[in-house]
């Protein structure tokens, strides 16, 4: 069942690729009022069976939208920012498998959490909204490092 | 008594020092001010919030640190936090912490560590470490209820061949077996969370010695 629907994913390179980029991230973010990801109303209630479906909208959400839509002219913020974009594409692969074989399965309560996720999103002008995503990314680091072990374990 | 902001340099290197939830924020003085005695004010954000709150107890203070672990206590949200420092009637600007995030910036402390040895194997027990709690007699909440994936890493050391290895272990209980009797070894342990690169904090090194094999001394009469 969907115990095996997981990505098998050591996020420790991941975690160190934006700890590298994070200052300097949330420091562009000037909306300290505003989040997008907000850890305790959308990702902390999602349950373990809307696990994969989350993962499969979430990991979609950054590699169309925020990715594309970031404008970053510092090269080495642009290098781990790809760095973590492969490792978001390599993760997409490991789930479409599991969407084929239909052990991804999308509830309401997951494709409305992916919902106000993206309305967060378009309430920033599109650059803000981008800038602001990529500082949350520690946010949907640490909830896939719990998720995707946590059900292994 | 509003102050002249900008009249005094800003303190320096503000950040959270967070073991096991415990969320103190620390700061350097002003450069420069050697001998002046310079007091601080201390606020805080929540990430996602509308306005910075006053912590009340670190208004006017003298000291360079702040305990903020009951306003950070949801470790799930993100902070900031700002401080500047007074004197007389002139003030610095803010200076702001980065963005602070409990869950994955708290640093894993040591755990408790129990030796028991036979002669030729030792039993370690480990006690996970305690998140920090507002009151000394609320109930406990053990870092592993919060990290379910938490593990350890054993280090151990024969004294006498002075061979060293080490052990990543899950649950809480390690026998290590075929050592050498009437020898002492040395252990120390950290815990860590896989997935989330963080500082860990080792326990104290403790020793222990194997006993006599009485067989051994039986041949020798």
């Amino acid at each position: 069942g969907l115990r095996k629907c997981l990505i098998s994913m050591d996020t420790h390179h991941l975690e160190e690729s934006f700890q590298e980029i994070k200052r300097a991230i949330q420091a562009k973010d000037t909306f300290q009022n505003v989040t997008i990801l907000s850890a305790s109303e959308t990702l902390q209630s999602i349950k373990p069976s809307d696990v994969c479906c989350v993962t499969k909208n979430l990991l979609a959400f950054y590699v169309d939208r925020v990715f594309k839509d970031h404008r970053e002219l510092n090269p080495h913020i642009l290098r781990k920012i790809s760095s973590i974009a492969n490792s978001f594409l390599y993760m997409q692969k490991t789930l479409q498998r599991c969407q084929e074989q239909r052990r991804c399965h999308c509830r309401q309560e997951a494709t409305n959490a992916t919902r106000s996720v993206h309305e967060n999103y378009d309430q920033l002008e599109v650059h803000s909204a981008a800038v602001k995503s990529l500082g949350e990314l520690n946010v949907f680091l640490a909830w896939i490092a719990k998720n995707h072990q946590e059900i292994s374990a | 008594v509003p102050c002249v902001s900008g009249g005094l340099p800003k303190p320096t290197n503000i950040t959270f020092l967070s073991i096991n939830m415990k969320n103190v924020l620390q700061w350097n003085p002003p450069e420069g001010l050697q001998g002046v005695e310079v007091t601080y004010t201390v606020q805080y954000f929540i990430y996602g919030q509308k306005r910075w709150l006053n912590k009340s107890e670190c208004r006017n203070i003298n000291r360079t640190y702040c305990d903020l672990s009951v306003e950070t206590s949801d470790y799930e949200h993100q902070y900031y936090a700002k401080v500047k420092a007074i004197w007389e009637t002139n003030c610095s600007k803010w200076a702001e912490t980065g963005r602070f995030y409990p869950f994955v910036e708290t640093q894993i402390g040591p755990p408790e560590v129990a030796l028991t040895t036979d002669e030729k194997s030792m039993s370690i027990f480990l006690t996970p470490p305690e998140k920090w709690k507002r009151n000394p007699e609320d109930s406990s909440v053990s870092m592993q209820q919060i990290y379910s994936n938490l593990k350890y890493n054993v280090s151990i050391r024969n004294t006498r061949s002075n061979r060293m290895w080490s052990q990543c272990v899950t649950n809480h209980t390690l026998v290590l077996t075929w050592l050498e009797p009437d020898t002492q070894y040395c252990v120390h342990v950290e815990a860590f969370v896989p997935g989330l690169p963080r500082p860990t904090r080792p326990s104290e090194k403790q020793c222990v010695r194997t006993l006599k094999d009485p067989s051994s001394e039986f041949k020798v009469k």
